[in-house]
């Protein structure tokens, strides 16, 4: 009987082409085949401590966007495959990983993954934005209010100047139709993603507990939040009794019959965001806006942006490689890049693309149709 | 030694517990002068020269054996180079795969019509060295009859353009002396990388015809009955455009289908002829797609309990093996069971078509096999497994591994390839004719 699953790999190859990372550096180790194959003839090469250091860097340069799992036909859950090695490269030797300990501190010490004072969560945005959404500052989450929606932030949205019109977008609509809603602001903490994907499963529960006992104590039936990564904490691992949590793709869809049209004025193209589509299988919700605004824009191929898996920290130039040689590959140049994530915006607006959330060609469309 | 010296080994065989030490380099060349700085460096230090596609065949030819050699992989020789519509070609680099091929062609509407299960993966390279096909090899040919001419290098750096016709080579007195052996396209396909290193190929490409096809599913009581089946449409010359047979599969993954049976495509008005011989049932299209799924799934599927994996690639069965097909299947099955062997699955192309070491075509079945993994049998044993079906299969006038061409047990072949190594030199691939192969592979079981 074979004991782990990267066993039942047959090395057909079939994840190779479509692996991102192959993609940027063409060399096999870089590809799922090349990994998988390394850990089955592990046994050889285990004693060089050289070749054994390599291999746990190397699962760090992935981006865990799961089109390996999706393609193989031999049942290898692969990305359980890659968490579980990961876990496994930074208990045996956390010393190669200290260039990780900066964002751990982080999240140990204040919660967010950029180290800043926790009251900050609610400072930045709610500064910027308290004129345009009249009231906003009492949505602030404090203990003793209630509200049937929770927003959960993130860190990307809650402190990065660059997503402020998504946020803008955001609280306009969720005014528009009339919610009741709390922002979880300085009481968030981080949804322990990073932490997941380093392995470091107790680090993020011990994260999770607190935005448990938030949510509740706020009596929220649902969390909508734009992350897909904090939405895979928050629905897979948060362990929420009474609530459900939601991509904001799916709750404005739900929530919103028909909408406004959009006045398209640019090539429009849609990034299905890995975690959101093939993590979480949320595929239709973002398409289902989209035709009910009334766009046209073209599917872009179904592969990673490369800001996924850590991979800006632990390899940013492999993450650049991969963003510039689909920027070029998908002619992106000319269109802007419709998505639903704030990691994939980050790693769009960083290659110089330009880019919008779903929320604000919603926004936009509300506000009169204009781009 | 990096882990691109290890990962290199990644293939699809059983053959993959390589002696790592052995490589001396990996490279991953872009272009001709790459390829040739690469072979430089081996013919300086004396090391073998073993290519490398995607990896996906089940050989090991891609292993490279045990020999001091440098690893070089196709899969940055990604460039299409020409497309002619009108004359029909492509050229290309040898890393590409039919897929990436005809996704540029098909808004031509353009094909490549070389369509192996793994053709993903599979470099138009690699497919050459094996000869491989597809489901429409019965229709289109093996990867031979797609080519046109290949260019290659050799291990002394000499470049060689090959074609049906004969060879041109830089050298003058190298391509007399190829040209007095007969040197032609046959002897590059199936050569597993013996003589070469492919850096270019110029391929066929057709349209797409728009015709009618309709597809049906057969099944049949035993498997004579499939192979008269399939020995009709041979005679008749039957114009299937996609045949498949699932001779037997495991329950785990047979998805309620009771083989054996034929999933086959072709013109609708051939359907009345095609039922004087066959018993068909008509599918809807999703049904033939779903059948086809799970045909194309099979080499990688895995049952509930234990791992799949391939002992031996193929069988081809033509003539009277196939006319008889139940007694040669009854005979390798009670051959593999006597070896502790549980089958998993039998499946592959039919009607189908391939080259004997001769270069002579056969038409039959090409049929794959699965088994699931043994606990506890050594490399040996199960390498002697492979030898003993080989010899039954000579027995029984099924031919061992017909895409592949097995060189290392084709006496033609092999035979041919060492009368042109003669002239070439050697340095390419060496260890599959040696006469310790049989060890080195059955050491990296």
């Amino acid at each position: 009987m074979m004991s782990t699953s990267y066993d039942k790999c047959v090395r057909c190859g079939s994840c190779v082409k479509f692996c991102p990372l192959f993609n940027a550096v063409g060399e096999e180790q870089y590809s799922p085949r090349g990994k998988t194959y390394l850990l089955q003839v592990m046994d050889q090469i285990e004693d060089d401590p050289e070749l054994a250091k390599e291999f746990r860097q190397l699962l760090f340069q992935c981006t865990l966007c799961g089109r390996c799992s999706e393609v193989c036909s031999s049942d290898v859950d692969l990305l359980k495959v890659w968490h579980e090695q990961r876990a496994k490269a930074v208990q045996m030797a956390p010393e190669e990983f200290e260039y990780l300990d900066a964002l751990r501190d982080a999240l140990a010490n204040v919660a967010n993954i950029y180290g800043l004072d926790p009251e900050d969560r609610a400072i930045y945005w709610l500064d910027e934005l308290e004129d345009d959404i009249p009231g906003l500052e009492d949505r602030v989450y404090e203990k003793g209010k209630t509200a049937d929606t929770m927003v959960f932030l993130g860190c990307l949205m809650s402190f990065r100047g660059s997503q402020m019109d998504v946020l803008r977008s955001l609280f306009t609509m969720l005014e528009e139709v009339g919610e009741d809603y709390l922002v979880m602001g300085a009481e968030e903490n981080c949804c322990g993603h990073p932490l997941y994907l380093m392995g470091d499963e107790k680090g993020a529960e011990d994260l999770r507990k607190h935005n448990r006992s938030v949510i509740e104590n706020a009596q929220a039936k649902k969390v909508v939040t734009c992350c897909p990564g904090c939405l895979i904490q928050l629905r897979e691992h948060h362990n929420l009794k009474n609530a459900e949590a939601l991509h904001h793709t799916q709750y404005f869809d739900q929530k919103m019959e028909t909408t406004p049209k959009y006045n398209q004025t640019k090539e429009l193209a849609y990034h299905d965001p890995c975690e959101l589509h093939r993590i979480l299988g949320i595929k239709t919700e973002p398409r289902s806006l989209l035709k009910k605004l009334g766009v046209e824009y073209r599917e872009m191929e179904a592969s990673c942006c490369g800001g996924g898996g850590l991979l800006r920290m632990t390899d940013p130039g492999l993450s650049d490689i991969i963003i510039q040689a689909r920027s070029a590959k998908e002619k992106l140049r000319d269109t802007v890049v419709v998505t639903a994530c704030p990691s994939c915006r980050e790693q769009l607006l960083a290659s110089e693309n330009r880019t919008k959330d779903i929320i604000e060609l919603l926004a936009d469309a509300s506000e009169g149709g204009a781009e | 030694m990096k882990l691109r010296d290890i990962a290199i080994g990644a293939n699809a065989s059983m053959y993959y517990r390589l002696n790592f030490k052995k490589i001396r380099g990996v490279y991953y060349p872009r272009t001709e002068t790459d390829v040739l700085a690469a072979i430089a460096f081996a013919r300086d230090n004396g090391y073998d020269v073993t290519p490398k596609g995607g990896g996906s065949g089940l050989s090991g030819a891609c292993t490279g054996g045990d020999t001091d050699r440098i690893m070089m992989s196709s899969l940055q020789m990604t460039e299409m180079l020409a497309i002619s519509k009108d004359i029909g070609y492509v050229d290309v680099q040898p890393g590409l795969t039919p897929d990436e091929i005809n996704a540029v062609l098909e808004p031509m509407g353009m094909k490549l019509f070389v369509a192996p299960s793994s053709r993903d993966i599979a470099t138009v390279g690699g497919i050459l060295s094996t000869d491989g096909g597809g489901n429409d090899t019965w229709v289109n040919g093996t990867m031979r009859d797609n080519t046109i001419k290949v260019r290659m290098v050799t291990y002394d750096g000499r470049k060689l353009t090959v074609s049906h016709e004969g060879v041109k080579s830089d050298d003058p007195d190298l391509e007399a002396e190829l040209t007095k052996k007969g040197m032609t396209i046959h002897d590059v396909a199936s050569s597993h990388g013996t003589l070469g290193f492919i850096t270019e190929l110029k391929l066929v490409i057709r349209p797409v015809v728009g015709e009618t096809l309709v597809g049906s599913l057969a099944e049949f009581p035993d498997y004579d009955t499939l192979g008269q089946a399939v020995d009709g449409m041979i005679k008749r010359e039957s114009p299937i455009r996609y045949g498949e047979t699932i001779v037997m599969a495991h329950p785990d993954v047979r998805e309620g289908f009771n083989p054996p049976l034929l999933i086959l495509q072709y013109p609708e008005e051939y359907e009345s002829e095609l039922k004087e011989f066959v018993d068909i049932k008509r599918l809807d299209t999703d049904e033939f797609e779903r059948l086809k799924d799970i045909r194309i799934k099979l080499p990688k599927r895995n049952p509930m309990e234990g791992v799949q994996f391939a002992l031996f690639e193929g069988y081809g069965f033509h003539e009277e093996s196939l006319r008889n097909m139940q007694h040669t299947l009854d005979e390798i099955d009670t051959l593999l069971k006597s070896h502790d062997l549980v089958p998993f699955g039998k499946y592959g192309h039919a009607p189908s078509k391939w080259y004997l070491g001769d270069n002579t075509a056969a038409y039959g079945i090409i049929m794959h096999s699965r088994e699931i993994r043994p606990e506890g049998k050594t490399g040996t044993e199960l390498l002697q497994t492979v030898l003993d079906i080989v010899e039954k299969c000579d027995s029984l006038g099924v031919t061992p591994k017909p895409e592949h061409k097995w060189p290392f047990d084709d006496e033609a072949k092999s035979s041919r390839l060492n009368e042109l190594r003669e002239v070439i030199g050697p340095g390419f691939n060496s260890f599959i004719l040696d006469e310790a192969c049989d060890d080195v592979l059955s050491s990296m079981v």
